[in-house]
This record gives C-alpha cells, structure tokens and sequence, in this order.
C-alpha cells in the first residue's frame, strides 16, 4: 500500500510541479497584480507609486463599457460561429462517412490541413485575402457584382468567423468522422433494410448517434471562443479595420497592459476572463457528467 | 552639493572621455561599469541604419562594445516589449523611444535622469523643439537622435504628365487631389492612415493645435480647438470624397499602389525618404519632395516620429549608454554611419552635422534633389508649441479605434479626436492627476 501511494506520488509529481510552476503561480501572480494600481502626483513626471486598490481595478473593468462590450461580441461570435461549425463539420463528416464518397484519406487531410496552419499565418493569409487592391476573392466578387467590404463595421465579425471557420472546420470534421466510425454497423444495415435511404439514414440514426460528440465539439468551442485573441489582433494591428483594439475580452486585457501600461487594470480583466471560462467549464463538467450517469441509469 | 558637484564632473570627464575615444580607463565614471575590460552594453531599437551605426562604434571603440537587438517598432509591439522587459528588470541599457512616447516612459518610471551625463552644453548642440521634447518636469529623459520635420513626398513624372501643381496650401491640395483622380480614376494623391493617428496628430501640431498642455501641477487637454477643428473637417472632406486612399500606412495595398502607381504622394516625414527608397527601388528618380502643404502659405510643420535615446531604469550602465546615444546622435562618424547605409534618410537633430547627413545619403532616388535643404528649412517651421502628454498610447489607441470605423453615416475623424480626448481625461484621472478638459 505504501509503495503504491509512493508511486502515485513520484509518477503524480511530475504534473503537480509542471502545472504549480505554469498555471497556479500565474494566475496567483495576476490576482496579486490584479489589486494594485499605479498613483502618480504633480504632472507624472516623477514616476509611479504602487498602491493597494482592492477590487478597485474590478470594478473599472466592469465599469468600462469597452470591456462588456468585448463580451457581447463574443456572444455574437458564437452564435454566428457554433452553428455555421457544427453544420458544416457535421455535413463534411457525414459525406466522408457515406458509402458515396471517394478519396476519404485526401479528402480528410486535405479539410484537416488548416488546422495546422498556426493562427497567426491564418490570419496574416486572410488579411490578404481581404484587402479590396490586392485580394484576388475581393476582385472575382465585385466582377460578379458582390461588394463586401471585410474590414468595415459590419464585415468585422463575418471577417474574423470565416478565419475561425476555415481553421476549426476540418478538425471538428475529424472529431464527427472518428464518431461515425465508431457507430456499430448492424444499426445502419438494420435502418437501411427497414429501407430507409441516405438522408434518412444520416439524419435519423447517424446524427442522434453522435449527439454527444456535437454537444462536446459545442461546448468545447464556447469556451475556446473566450479566448478569441490573435485573429482579431492581427486584423487590427495590420490593417485599418473596424476591428477595435478592445473588441474582445482577451484583447482588451492586452491593450491595457501593452498600450496603456495599466497592469493591474490587465490582470483584473484577465482574472474575470478566466473566472467566467472556469463557471463555464464547471457548467459544461457538470452537464456532460450528468447526461452520461442518465444515459446508465 | 559638493559631492553631487564632483560626481557631475566626473561623469562629464566620462563622457567626454569615451566621446574623444580615448582607450584605457579614461573616464572615472566608467570605471564603477567596468571593473576589468570593457562596458558591453546592450541597446534595442529598429531605426534604419542603426545595425550599420552600432557596427562602426563597435569598430571604432574598445572601452566600449554595443550589443544591439533590432526590436519590432514601437507602435508595432516594440513598446511593448520594453515596457515588459523594464518590469520584468531585465531590460536593455539603453532604448529607442519616439517623442510621442518618451513622457509615458517617464511617468511609469521605465527610465533615468541623464542630465548629468547629457549636459547643458550637449544639448546646445540639438534643435531646440527637439530638446524641448524631451526634457519632462524639469529633466533630461533622452537624447534626441533626428527632428522629424512633415514633407510631401510625390511623383514629380505623373506631377509633370498631368500637369498638376505641386500644392503648396492645404486648398491647393485638395484641387490637386481632384485632379489627380481625374486623371486616372483610380489614383490617389495620397494616402488616410485609419491605423496611425500619429500622422493625423502631425497635421494638428502643424496648424497650431496643442492637445496636452503642461500649466503648474495641471494637464490641460484640449482638442476641440480652432486648429484642431479645421483639420479634422478638412481631412473629413478628402476622405467622404473620396479623394485620399484609405489604407493602413505602410501595409502591402499602400507598398502595392505605390508600386502600380495609384498612389501619387505621400504625406510623411524626413525619415519617409528612407523608407520610399528602400520600398521603391524601380521608381529611382521618378520621386521629389516638397514642403508640406500649409494652410496660408507659409511654412510650418509639425513632427512625425523622430528618435531619442533613453536609458532604462535598472541600467548600471548609464555613463557608458549616454555616451553611446550622444555619438550616434552628435558625431560625424555617428551620423554618417546610419545614413551611408542607404535605408535611413534621418534629419539628425544635432543641428551642425546636416551637411554630414546630406553628403552621406545618396539623393539618386530624388533625382539629386537637395532633400536636406528642404528638411532644413521644414525643421526650422516646427510649430514649437506642441507637447506630448504622457498616456500618449490611450490617447491614440482611442483615437485609432474610431479611426478604423470611420464610415458614411458611421462615425467620424470628429469623433476619433473626441475619443481620444476622452480617453485621455479617464486615464490621467484614474493615475491621480490633476486634469482640465
């Protein structure tokens, strides 16, 4: 017994070390900072005092119309991201896994491939695509008459989506593919020799069947979505787009911090970022636990 | 007072020392830096020519070695970067920081006092807007590297096909700007920059507008000034007619029509020749300068960017990095070293070595033009009534955030400006400070 306790220890120690040393002290450090701010007197020329502030720079967060702001955008985010996501990865999945497609390992690599593009060159790649003079998509689209413009108030968020679409598309894919995959094969003979066809296959039985994988994949975007950072950033350092330089949570913390100088004001936002992501992921453990405890019952 | 007195001369005779290159221990300020060998001190920045500058003192001084780290610009993360590396207390000796930024540094305490080290009779030698603009609450924050007086930068040949006067009033301008779209429906003769309101604050300090105004232990922010006023509704005009491209400045759309000769002109600064140079070389002696447009004719300028060199707070070095700045900024070799390089047309602040810079930049690209002469006499015009206040990055994050949604039926440069001041009254409050406006 005492053995076994030590190795859980030695083998545990490794993680505990790793995840003290990478998220606990951080995030302690980010809540000390979190309750000073800086004082200046005369001119501020003479350089800053640190002052205790409690939850003063909370309550400046909160009371910044930019920082709410940053969140109804990214409900906006979410409620045009999840179902254009789910659909088009369930959809892409679904072809893959019917009998009708061919070239299935081309097709997955090829839909997976941009995933592995990293966000920042995703971005980059789709700043150009969107600059009215140099975009060859903006020409073909206004030749056909559609003109659009990317980086406008209204084309902001389209804009950052599709990034977010063609990065997050394939690998959702392969998450929907490996759960079709995974359906016993006798369900579909039994549906298809009760003649149902394709359609009825796919929307009846395939698609509860994986409902759970649908639910995770939604979930796991929601919280995923809060971190909404480097796209944005990218369209609003690089270019003279509509996207603000507080337009979500994440970015706002980092202009505080990088533009503003204001740490404390950067640790708080990103205190009350990161506790909404833990209600969240609490909200989401506690769903999914349950939902698998009914389904034994 | 007599030790501060012996310590003042000893970090003169330090400087002065390590500027005559003499070998050996020489200063006696600098012995505390190095107690065996030379200083190696290490200097962040990413002006063109400086790779080359830093080259040629290393080859030219041995109680002294510059290890330099070329960072991303300021705006584009290189603040940033040292602000983060000043509280983290491992930054570098010595910083580049533009004049817009360098009170900011100061307030939040990221620099030191050079004033001993950089004196009186040193900064005799600068242009004095340029001095001015850097000497914070009685204090001597850096040292000035170039004065970065406006010009317009256009293509003499298209000027010359269409006929077009080069405009040397803002109403001249605009015709000129009509113009020039009729000539070629899809050309510009210049360019708005929705990312950088510096350039746009450029044009307010050049009709006589003062945003940040320093009176006792008070800022006065004031932005809804006369100037101020009528650079924003004529900028306004040119954008709702369409009569300016509307690109993020320097991105590959400028560069691309520049290159396919849809953009006409370029409202910058000095240091712009450099930089058209080094993105055009195919364009070579199709390109002149002129003095920027003014609004009655006379010359006046504001300041667009433009270097100095700070010392971070942690440094221990201080002695050995003024010594450094003061030979990049106010020697020959200094000089000549960045500018032969043949990407930097700086307009060095250290008013006696402009003819060093002229003969060192080859003018082929400006068809020979005597580009000094009108940096010189653009210099001069700066509006010497402009300070920067020191939450510089709010103030222009706010102002860039609208910029970037400016928009028929959207909002307007009008409210950019009213962001900004904003912005800026929050900020200074929030820091405590007394504030007005």
């Amino acid at each position: 017994m005492k053995a076994r306790t030590r190795a859980a220890a030695i083998l545990l120690a490794p993680f505990f070390l790793l995840f003290t040393a990478v998220m606990v002290l951080p995030i302690g450090y980010a809540v000390w900072l979190s309750l000073f701010t800086e004082k200046q007197s005369g001119l501020g020329f003479g350089g800053a005092e640190t002052v205790f502030t409690g939850l003063g720079n909370y309550r400046a967060a909160l009371g910044d119309p930019a920082f709410r702001e940053g969140f109804l955008v990214l409900i906006g985010y979410c409620l045009l991201h999840i179902p254009l996501l789910l659909t088009g990865a369930l959809a892409l999945a679904l072809l893959l896994d019917s009998a009708l497609a061919r070239a299935r390992r081309f097709f997955q690599l090829a839909l997976f491939l941009p995933h592995a593009v990293p966000g920042i060159i995703a971005a980059l790649i789709w700043v150009y695509l969107y600059t009215p003079q140099l975009s060859p998509v903006v020409k073909a689209m206004e030749a056909g008459g559609i003109g659009f413009d990317f980086f406008s108030p209204e084309g902001a968020l389209p804009s950052v989506v599709n990034i977010a679409l063609w990065e997050w598309l394939g690998y959702n894919m392969v998450i929907f593919y490996a759960a079709l995959q995974a359906i016993d094969r006798s369900v579909i003979e039994a549906a298809t020799v009760d003649g149902a066809g394709s359609w009825r296959v796919a929307l009846s039985i395939k698609v509860p069947l994986i409902k759970a994988s649908l639910a995770m994949v939604g979930l796991f975007t929601v919280i995923g979505s809060l971190q909404l950072f480097t796209e944005p950033l990218i369209l609003n350092k690089g270019t003279g787009s509509a996207v603000t330089s507080t337009w979500t949570p994440n970015m706002y913390a980092y202009t505080a911090a990088f533009d503003r100088n204001d740490y404390g004001l950067a640790a708080a936002a990103s205190v009350l970022l990161a506790l909404t992501a833990a209600l969240l992921s609490f909200a989401v453990t506690r769903l999914t636990g349950r939902r698998k405890g009914g389904r034994t019952a | 007072m007599s030790l501060s007195w012996s310590r003042t001369t000893r970090l003169a005779a330090g400087t002065a020392a390590a500027l005559a290159v003499l070998t050996a221990c020489g200063g006696g300020a600098d012995t505390a830096d190095r107690p065996n060998g030379p200083v190696t001190l290490t200097f962040w920045g990413w002006a063109k020519g400086t790779r080359e500058a830093v080259a040629a003192f290393n080859a030219s001084h041995t109680d002294i070695q510059v290890r330099f780290e070329e960072i991303p610009s300021g705006t584009a993360g290189g603040y940033a970067k040292i602000s983060n590396a000043v509280k983290a207390g491992n930054a570098p000796d010595l910083v580049s920081i533009e004049y817009p930024s360098l009170p900011e540094f100061v307030s939040s305490g990221a620099l030191q006092d050079i004033g001993d080290e950089f004196t009186e009779a040193d900064r005799a030698k600068l242009l004095p807007q340029a001095v001015e603009l850097t000497t914070l609450g009685g204090r001597t924050w850096a040292v000035p590297f170039d004065a970065a007086p406006q010009a317009f930068y256009y293509r003499k040949d298209l000027f010359e096909r269409y006929k077009i006067p080069v405009p040397t009033t803002w109403d001249a301008f605009r015709k000129a700007a009509e113009q020039v779209r009729k000539a070629d429906p899809e050309a510009r003769i210049a360019t708005f920059f929705p990312d950088d309101p510096t350039t746009f604050e450029a044009m307010a300090w050049q009709a006589g507008a003062q945003w940040f105004k320093a009176e006792n232990d008070t800022w006065k922010i004031d932005t809804t000034d006369p100037a101020t006023t009528k650079v924003t509704a004529y900028w306004q005009g040119l954008v709702d007619d369409g009569l300016v491209h509307k690109n993020a400045s320097f991105s590959p759309e400028w560069t691309g029509s520049l290159k396919n000769g849809t953009t006409f002109g370029y409202l910058g600064a000095s240091w712009g020749a450099g930089v058209l140079k080094g993105t055009l070389p195919e364009q070579s002696g199709k390109w002149a300068v002129a003095p920027l447009p003014s609004w009655d004719g006379r010359p006046a300028s504001g300041m667009l960017g433009g270097s100095t060199f700070a010392v971070t707070k942690d440094s221990k070095r201080k002695a050995a990095a003024v010594a450094f700045a003061e030979w990049m900024s106010t020697t020959e070799e200094g000089v000549t070293a960045r500018i032969s390089s043949g990407t930097s047309s700086a307009f060095p602040a250290a008013t006696a070595l402009r003819p060093v810079a002229r003969k060192a930049f080859d003018a082929g690209f400006f068809g020979g033009q005597d580009i000094y002469a009108l940096f010189e006499a653009s210099g001069a015009s700066i509006n010497p009534h402009w300070a920067w206040g020191p939450t510089t990055g709010t103030t222009n994050t706010a102002v860039k955030d609208v910029f970037g949604r400016i928009a028929p039926g959207g909002p307007t440069l009008a409210d950019a400006v009213k962001a900004g001041h904003d912005a800026t009254v929050a900020e200074l409050t929030r820091r405590g400070l007394k504030v007005e406006g």
